[in-house]
């Protein structure tokens, strides 16, 4: 079962390196969509300055709308980019896996025991065979996919009742639930974003153990460093803030002056977000660590290897 | 060092690695600062929105809720402002590795290291974080200055009802651009790794 997911998170055999990505493509595409449609809510936004009443209400409602179905159009765009960054990645890791041999001839022999070592880009295992997935890698296989499609559903829904909301002025229900329903799809999509950084960790990791098990070397793995902690605990409470508010939405639907609540509840949606775009930086920072630990074992293997 | 294509990709050739670019340095320095700065405006905008949320069930004068309303926004979108800013600079520190490492990587076994030209995608990627930064931090700063007047009295409520409509519109903008950059930014490793891809079996 892992296998066939695993097989499914990686490109076909008979896939060519050579060739240029569509789903970068395609995720260019959609962010000039989600960046054109915010657009329009822009110019819908300063009409609403000139306008007063019911007409002022009704347009901030359906612009709140469209403006958030446009960033979560350039936030799925993300998603796609990221999706594929981690086929490229094993293109890339295909082509060390091919390249490295002829390029250290007979491995040196490492002297160092199997166990933890500190290393300039911090502490890592050796180990004869490449690890498996950390946890976190593979709740972050599985979890990606629904949360983004979840998280763009909460949006569509929610850009409908503002719809309703901007026709039915004042209607504090239908604008309770549209911010409610928007932000929950907002961090869902944020945190599917995440889950895709922790599956490119997840891809970087084992691709890494791949290359040097095929090498017969001993496997430098780095360990999970704070920074990536950091990023899990940063989504969970991001998403458990997201749903919060959502819930906070819901209850105050029913009330007849929401006043105080919305005065609340506005920053507290926002703070979640902004938890989970604080843990993606860190992803963000775990992958640049990651990266510069594997180019420095393969400066490594070939320095020590015969043909140096 | 001399400037060409290769496999479709404008490169530079040179005998040693070029190390990291002046983005990517300051994307290497910049993300820290930028990140602690976002981790403690958010928490510091949501006590304000608490704050404001007193204020308006506890009858305070308009003024002062019309004030909090515009701290409590600004305060948080200088938050946003940092952390898309620590976002795009950690996309340029991954791009720096990258840049850095395949430069180590071929010297070590050639002659002529071969380094990816910044892309379209990378200047587009700079651009539009540096507009949509603007945007973000010129708005986050009119909201605390409209907060000053209304609550000292120099503008009305009624201005300040239509400054929020203003601001927020060119904050949605501004968060808009930046989401596009950084969609931009992550589509140049894309690029990267292509080239890494092909230039390493070049070297076998």
């Amino acid at each position: 079962m892992t296998y066939a997911v695993d097989a499914k998170l990686r490109p076909a055999a008979d896939a060519d390196y050579r060739a240029a990505s569509k789903w970068r493509t395609r995720g260019i595409g959609l962010a000039m969509a989600g960046l054109a449609i915010t657009s329009i809510a822009f110019v819908g936004n300063l009409a609403a300055v000139g306008q007063s009443g019911v007409d002022q209400a009704s347009t901030l409602a359906w612009t709140f709308g469209v403006t958030t179905t446009g960033f979560a159009l350039t936030k799925t765009a993300i998603a796609v980019v990221l999706w594929g960054i981690i086929l490229k990645l094993w293109l890339r890791a295909d082509s060390i896996k091919t390249t490295l041999p002829k390029l250290v001839g007979t491995p040196g022999v490492d002297p160092k025991p199997l166990g933890d070592i500190d290393t300039p880009f911090g502490k890592a295992t050796i180990t004869k065979k490449a690890p498996g997935p950390l946890p976190i890698h593979k709740m972050a296989k599985k979890l990606f996919r629904p949360m983004v499609a979840m998280g763009l559903m909460a949006v569509m829904i929610g850009l409908v009742v503002s719809f309703v909301a901007a026709g039915s002025v004042p209607n504090t229900r239908a604008l309770a639930w549209m911010q409610g329903l928007q932000f929950l799809g907002e961090g869902m999509l944020l945190s599917g974003i995440s889950f895709l950084l922790g599956t490119i960790l997840w891809a970087i990791r084992t691709a890494g153990g791949e290359v040097q098990e095929s090498l017969g070397v001993k496997v430098y793995t780095p360990k999970m460093p704070g920074v990536a902690k950091a990023f899990v605990a940063l989504m969970m409470l991001g998403l458990m803030v997201s749903i919060a508010q959502f819930i906070g939405y819901v209850v105050v639907a029913g009330s007849a002056d929401p006043a105080a609540a919305f005065a609340w509840l506005g920053p507290f949606r926002e703070f979640g977000l902004g938890l989970i775009l604080a843990g993606i930086t860190l992803a963000l920072v775990a992958i640049g660590n990651v990266l510069g630990f594997q180019f420095w074992r393969v400066e490594n293997l070939i320095k020590n290897g015969e043909r140096s | 060092m001399t400037t060409t294509t290769s496999n479709d990709f404008a490169i530079d050739v040179s005998k040693k690695g070029l190390g990291y670019n002046k983005p990517q340095q300051m994307g290497r320095k910049l993300w820290g600062p930028m990140w602690v700065m976002a981790i403690m405006a958010f928490p510091a905008a949501f006590i304000l929105g608490i704050v404001r949320s007193n204020a308006v069930s506890s009858g305070e004068a308009e003024t002062t809720v019309a004030a909090l309303g515009h701290v409590t926004t600004g305060v948080m979108f200088i938050g946003f402002t940092a952390v898309f800013a620590a976002i795009s600079f950690a996309i340029a520190r991954i791009l720096g590795e990258f840049r850095k490492g395949g430069g180590e990587v071929q010297e070590l076994v050639t002659t002529e290291v071969r380094t990816l030209k910044m892309p379209p995608t990378a200047k587009i990627f700079i651009l539009g974080m540096a507009m949509g930064m603007m945007a973000l931090l010129i708005a986050s700063i009119a909201h605390l200055v409209v907060a000053a007047q209304v609550s000292s009295g120099s503008l009305s409520l009624a201005s300040a009802e239509t400054a929020a409509i203003t601001l927020e519109a060119v904050r949605r903008l501004g968060v808009a651009v930046y989401l596009v950059a950084i969609t931009f930014g992550l589509a140049t490793i894309i690029k990267v790794l292509r080239f890494q891809a092909i230039r390493l079996r070049e070297l076998a």
